[in-house]
């Protein structure tokens, strides 16, 4: 995974997640005001509106047995589902 | 304490621990508010060569509500970040500090200043200078006016410094987290001794605050300058915040990034309530709450666990108490002084109310006058200008919600009742008179901070 450049992820992220809830583009300053996320269930995908900030492209599996991600970037966060991906995320951890 | 470290978690995060909130008509300005929000708790005088700084990594907000629904119709983020002009010294200052620009002054920290009204944000100052910590007589001579350079004016009108000042809360920590005891009342106690003077556990220490002074107009709704007590536009509810990002990150060369969305870590309206109020199980979550979803901590103001202890720790004491307590009453006193406000009708001339929304905010009636006679027990002690109508930076909070939590304020709902008679004179002995450095009579209000060359002596 620590090899894994930001990119590099987005481009296999993008083959398997579809239709990623992107928080709307707020102001930075706003953002800590706003609700938790919403979480999208995986089908198609676009992350190119996902805009990223100077820093960490986290990725947190925050629940392995649904499958959930939280993708963390400045100060966005997108929760999505992808099983398979998790799955295969998993495989280098082994 | 007010609020520090009051909750396991942020306990071991001082940067982003409020500690104290202060809200009041100032009484030099009349036409304006002081709110000041204070963090880093217990900061010893002589913490070098690192001196204290607020958190670069944390989002720091002043939120005001003034329509009456809890939630902030305005609100002032600060955000701060540090330069560093020599990098090859170990030093704080490589000679005396004499200017904000003071090229000896090797560590300093500057803010920007976001206000948001109604969810539109702009951005109000940016390069702001905090002065430096009061290190001592040859690195921060002349410190009182070294700092007062670093007041300045919003864009949008309001004064507004950010940096170190003196401890003015005042409490005897010592003896009332040794099983509740108040010196002059420990012949009492349970467990009891010869009873003696308070002794002010935060005296000597400093704290880092976070200042303005707006405009009455800026406050209320509907821009009108409030003059009617009676009318609800004349309050507002304040609360402060802090913010970390949802995850850390930490590389092997000392880099460290926030990532992530804010999250709220901190919080604070009324003193001591998530201190006292709150049962240690839930303090941590309540830092994360809204005070807007307050309803679900009510139950602790409803039935204080404090009212239970006092009859036990101080036998024979509170006999009313006790079978108030007892009875399983719901003190509803105490949800008008922390939650709701004081409606009209309760104290001739004043109210607080906002509405039926349990919510813990510092709610201020801006209508009502600064006092020419001050009491440092507020309303308790008949100043309508004091807390629990804001709280002013001499305010004896502890005494006031320990007298109130002891029933002094129960009648208010409940007339037939006679509180015991110490539940009108409990304090922990401590006074404004217990604070070494002296309050301003002018904006920031707070002492000049104890320097480290002095202090501890």
């Amino acid at each position: 995974m620590a090899k894994l450049a930001r990119r590099g992820f987005l481009k296999r992220t993008t083959a398997s997640v579809a239709t990623i809830g992107v928080m709307a583009s707020v102001p930075a300053a706003l953002t800590a005001i706003t609700d938790a996320p919403q979480i999208t269930e995986t089908a198609g995908t676009d992350l190119s509106s996902l805009s990223l900030a100077e820093g960490p492209l986290v990725a947190h599996i925050s629940n392995i047995a649904t499958g959930e991600i939280s993708l963390l970037s400045g100060t966005q966060e997108i929760v999505f589902r992808d099983p398979d991906l998790v799955m295969r995320l998993l495989k280098f951890m082994h | 304490m007010s609020s520090h470290r009051e909750a396991p978690g942020i306990s071991k995060d001082p940067v982003a621990d409020s500690t104290d909130l202060y809200a009041f008509v100032s009484p030099d300005k009349p036409d304006t508010v002081t709110i000041i929000a204070n963090y880093v708790p217990l900061e010893e005088p002589d913490g070098g060569p690192n001196f204290y700084e607020f958190g670069n990594d944390v989002l720091y907000e002043i939120n005001i509500d003034n329509d009456g629904d809890a939630q902030p119709e305005i609100t002032y983020q600060f955000r701060f970040n540090t330069k560093i002009t020599n990098p090859n010294t170990f030093l704080y200052n490589t000679g005396p500090i004499t200017s904000l620009t003071s090229s000896s002054w090797n560590r300093r920290q500057f803010y920007t200043v976001t206000k948001i009204v109604k969810g539109h944000a702009t951005v109000v100052g940016s390069g702001l200078a905090c002065p430096p910590c009061n290190v001592g007589v040859r690195s921060t001579p002349k410190y009182a006016s070294l700092a007062s350079a670093a007041i300045t004016t919003l864009s949008s009108g309001e004064t507004v410094f950010a940096g170190q000042r003196a401890e003015g809360f005042y409490v005897d920590l010592g003896s009332i987290f040794d099983l509740g005891v108040l010196r002059p009342f420990q012949n009492l106690h349970l467990i009891h001794m010869p009873a003696t003077a308070g002794v002010n556990g935060t005296n000597n220490l400093n704290v880092h605050s976070i200042a303005l002074q707006i405009p009455k107009t800026s406050l209320t709704k509907d821009g009108s300058n409030p003059t009617n007590e009676a009318d609800p536009k004349s309050v507002i509810g304040v609360y402060t915040a802090a913010y970390r990002q949802k995850a850390s990150m930490h590389d092997n060369e000392g880099n460290q990034w926030g990532v992530g969305p804010w999250v709220q870590v901190s919080r604070l309206g009324n003193p001591l309530f998530n201190e006292v109020i709150v049962p240690m199980s839930r303090k941590d979550e309540w830092n994360t709450e809204k005070p807007s979803d307050d309803a679900e901590f009510a139950q602790y103001v409803a039935h204080p666990e404090l009212a239970g202890l006092l009859p036990v720790l101080y036998p024979g004491v509170f006999p009313n108490l006790a079978v108030l307590d007892k009875s399983g009453a719901v003190r509803a006193d105490l949800e008008a002084i922390l939650l709701t406000g004081i409606p009209s009708g309760i104290i001739g001339g004043f109210q607080n109310f906002t509405g039926k929304t349990l919510a813990d905010l510092l709610r201020l009636n801006m209508a009502i006058a600064p006092s020419s006679s001050p009491s440092i027990y507020g309303i308790l002690g008949g100043d309508l200008a004091g807390f629990p109508n804001g709280r002013r930076v001499q305010d004896d909070t502890v005494a006031i919600e320990l007298r109130a939590v002891a029933g002094a304020t129960y009648p208010l709902v409940a007339p037939s009742y006679k509180p015991d008679a110490a539940a009108a004179l409990l304090t922990d002995g401590t006074t404004p008179a217990s604070v070494n450095a002296p309050y301003l009579s002018s904006f920031p209000y707070l002492g000049t901070p104890y320097d480290g060359f002095d202090v501890p002596s």
